[in-house]
């Protein structure tokens, strides 16, 4: 299968955007003249320093904020807003408060017009197939962080979307139920698993470590405005769970690390001021 | 200290001080104008066997749920119209900031004005006094739910109706409860205003629509009977504070969420 021949499933040509900064500011300029390719089935990883524009650019996508140049198509046709073959995975995980797990991982499939039984019984398979089983009945607020973002992809996954959109679903969670949670992404995402329908993800993290071990392509975003400084392939083989101690991923991060060393220390300092 | 010393020490102190007050009153000139703690149990029972209390608490209570009823009814609306439509905020705020600063009672006499001393005056300052809670309340938890939740509910497939049933009202119910419990707590309290305000004659007139608050001035001007007075008090306080705990119990069942 030759991935790059194959037409793009998000196709962003010369976008960019610009903001009112709150109170009075003048106008931000988040993104300038972002082109990108995104293959269907890739994982593509998108990271740089904080206020890159990169979760701007993830909300692009989602449709939850429109350009304010250039177009970007989905499967050839403009986004107009979110829809839920995009599916979206938030840092702050976004559950509904008042549903319970179940409740909200059938939310999709219940705006969407489904059934209640057959809803349910979905809800119930995709509970259990992201390690949720016995909590069925519990409220987010009873849940740890982990657990509260497998119930968000549990949500996401229940609408099958052919997009995911995932706006740093780890970085809430401790150091092991990232490692955790990463192989279970990778697991149900189909990795190591070549099939012609597997999802697209379009994952934003600063973890470069966690960009390299997930995706097979990074895209490094320079800051102020948020441009595209780098896309990089990762040529790792396929399934990547095992591959986490391996020194090829330690000499990759280290590489990319040096792409985006000068633009985190600028952003380090500007914080300081 | 032992539970028994907990329940009964609070108790103790409670009968120590009644009993020296009883002793105190009854050895000074201040009869009648002070009350007695036996002359108070004497009107309670006096006062539930012939059935004055229980009906005038009945009429009472009725406008309080009816003008409680009608406060929530135009002012969930309201507020989750300002809460969600920025242009509605700007230009109504003003208008409802203003008419805020107007005491309820200072509507008592427009209220007689337009609708007479039947009832209808106090119903309309209940409903007056219970409106603002609800939607201040109501504006602000419409506000206050994260904007994330709207894009979930979005990227899920949720159209506009589907935002406002499965978002908007659920995000903002807990917050439209707590100004439900002060709405409760200002209707409750005009109700006896009003009454007092519009006072005695239609106690006179009509006695089945009497109130609490109507019983008062006439316990006050006509009987001039300290002790039911202050037993009349006593009952507001207690049907306050059992009206706020069904009202919290209620919460606790309807939003399981939101007990932690």
């Amino acid at each position: 299968m030759d991935a790059a021949m194959s037409k793009p499933i998000i196709r962003l040509d010369a976008v960019s955007k610009t903001f009112q900064a709150p109170r009075g500011g003048g106008m931000v300029e988040a993104l300038r003249e972002i082109s990108l390719d995104v293959r269907p089935g890739e994982f593509l990883s998108i990271i740089g320093p904080s206020g890159c524009g990169k979760s701007t650019l993830l909300s692009l996508v989602a449709g939850f904020l429109s350009p304010s140049a250039g177009e970007i198509l989905f499967e050839g046709k403009p986004i107009t807003g979110p829809a839920p073959e995009r599916g979206v995975m938030f840092q702050d995980y976004a559950l509904f408060p008042w549903r319970t797990v179940i409740g909200n991982i059938e939310f999709g499939p219940f705006a969407r017009g489904v059934g209640r039984r057959a809803r349910r019984d979905k809800a119930g398979e995709l509970a259990e197939l992201v390690g949720l089983k016995g909590f069925e009945d519990r409220y987010p607020h009873e849940l740890s962080g982990g657990m509260r973002q497998r119930c968000a992809l549990a949500r996401l996954l229940a609408n099958e979307p052919k997009v995911w959109l995932m706006d740093e679903p780890l970085a809430a969670v401790d150091l092991q139920t990232r490692i955790i949670l990463q192989d279970e992404l990778l697991r149900l995402w189909g990795d190591g698993v070549e099939s012609a329908d597997r999802p697209t993800v379009v994952f934003v993290t600063h973890g470069i470590d966690e960009a390299v071990l997930l995706a097979d392509r990074v895209v490094v975003l320079a800051r102020r405005p948020g441009r595209i400084k780098a896309v990089i392939d990762i040529d790792l083989p396929r399934p990547r769970a095992p591959l986490r101690s391996v020194p090829e991923v330690a000499r990759i991060v280290d590489q990319l690390w040096s792409v985006i060393r000068d633009e985190a220390a600028m952003a380090i300092a500007e914080e300081g001021n | 200290m032992s539970p028994a010393m907990r329940i009964g020490l609070p108790f103790a102190v409670v009968a120590i001080v009644l009993v020296a007050w009883e002793i105190a009153v009854r050895a000074s000139h201040t009869q009648g104008l002070v009350p007695l703690p036996s002359g108070v149990v004497h009107s309670a029972l006096a006062l539930t066997e012939d059935g004055t209390l229980f009906s005038a608490l009945g009429s009472s209570l009725e406008r309080v749920v009816i003008g409680f009823a009608i406060a929530a009814a135009i002012g969930i609306p309201i507020g989750l119209a300002i809460g969600t439509v920025p242009v509605l905020d700007r230009t109504l705020r003003p208008v409802l900031d203003g008419l805020r600063g107007v005491a309820p009672i200072a509507w008592i006499p427009m209220a007689i004005l337009w609708l007479g001393v039947r009832g209808d005056a106090a119903l309309f300052v209940v409903a007056y006094a219970a409106v603002f809670p609800f939607i201040l309340n109501t504006s602000e938890a419409a506000r206050r739910i994260p904007r994330s939740l709207f894009h979930a509910a979005e990227s899920l497939g949720a159209g506009r109706l589907l935002l406002i049933r499965s978002v908007v009202l659920p995000g903002a119910l807990p917050f439209v409860f707590t100004g439900a419990r002060i709405a409760m707590a200002f209707a409750w309290g005009s109700i006896i205003a009003a009454e007092l305000a519009i006072g005695i004659k239609v106690q006179t007139a009509r006695r089945a629509v009497a109130g609490i608050g109507q019983l008062m001035v006439d316990t006050l001007y006509v009987r001039r009977d300290v002790d039911a007075l202050v037993l009349y008090m006593i009952v507001i306080g207690i049907v306050s504070f059992l009206i706020d705990s069904g009202l919290r119990r209620a919460q606790a069942r309807l939003m399981p969420w939101t007990q932690r």
